[in-house]
């Protein structure tokens, strides 16, 4: 199964200041072990919400607002996508990360094609690993 | 350039309402031109958040608060990874998404961080180190 681990903002992140030396070091081990373990498949920071919008849809309409954005301890600042065999073994990952005093990692699965139930018809099961092969050929990845 | 497209939760999205048909389709659709414009890297729902959790950091101490999560519209309901030439590229390509969500909806977009975007502040060796792991994981 998949989980995307969602990192949440702080000042430091939004005011754009980087992890100290330490931080980083300590962050670039976890993150072998994390592929080590072949748990890791993806992860990024995100620049501040000042570099980003929002865009909101009500029917046909669309309104663009400029960052940055109050809520900040809900602001994502970065990501991981991990393949592990249970939500509790993502619990004991996310427990050894680094992360400082005060930090809140949020911890959510991902929806798979099983997940869909009857709702994923064979056409659609079909359309959908046709794009994933797609995708994954464009990026020049094993499917 | 690459660019987290983050579709913000509803009360639709928490309650684990099953998409339409319709919106299956339309999106289906939509991630096919994503794909074909090279735009696509990754993409994925995300279930509730009442099947979630929120880790606490404190010194030693871990607390493990479980979902649902009180403030929806800012919870991510599903994402986007793209590579685009520009933050405008990708407004313009979220413009033509479809209506995500059964009533109004928001999709944010934000940069993704890039090793060469520290430049000096990274030492050559934590910047090698980045690029390797990327490359591990297929993610360069």
């Amino acid at each position: 199964m998949r989980v995307m681990v969602l990192v949440k903002a702080s000042k430091d992140s939004e005011a754009g200041i980087m992890p100290s030396e330490d931080l980083l070091t300590r962050m670039g081990a976890y993150n072998e072990e994390l592929v080590k373990a072949g748990v890791m498949l993806a992860g990024e920071g995100l620049h501040p919400s000042s570099k980003g919008i929002r865009m909101r849809f009500s029917g046909s309409e669309r309104a663009i607002t400029d960052g940055p954005f109050a809520e900040t301890k809900e602001l994502v600042c970065g990501f991981w996508l991990w393949q592990v065999k249970s939500f509790e073994e993502a619990v004991e990952w996310l427990k050894r990360a680094p992360f400082e005093d005060g930090a809140e990692i949020e911890l959510r699965r991902v929806f798979e094609m099983e997940d869909f139930g009857e709702a994923m018809t064979p056409e659609l099961r079909e359309q959908e690993e046709r794009l994933q092969a797609q995708a994954a050929k464009l990026a020049g990845k094993p499917a | 350039m690459r660019f987290m497209v983050m579709v913000k939760a509803t009360k639709d999205s928490e309650a684990g309402a099953p998409p339409t048909r319709e919106l299956v389709d339309a999106m289906m659709a939509y991630n096919e031109e994503l794909v074909k414009a090279g735009i696509m890297k990754g993409g994925d729902g995300l279930q509730p958040s009442s099947k979630g959790v929120r880790v606490q950091f404190d010194g030693a101490r871990r607390a493990v608060v479980d979902g649902p999560f009180a403030e929806t519209k800012e919870l991510v309901a599903g994402y986007w990874l793209w590579e685009c030439a520009s933050l405008d590229e990708a407004i313009a390509w979220v413009k033509r998404c479809p209506n995500p969500m059964p009533g109004p909806s928001e999709i944010e977009i934000r940069p993704v961080v890039d090793i060469a975007d520290f430049g000096e502040m990274v030492s050559p060796e934590a910047a090698a180190t980045w690029d390797r792991l990327k490359n591990e994981v297929g993610q360069s």
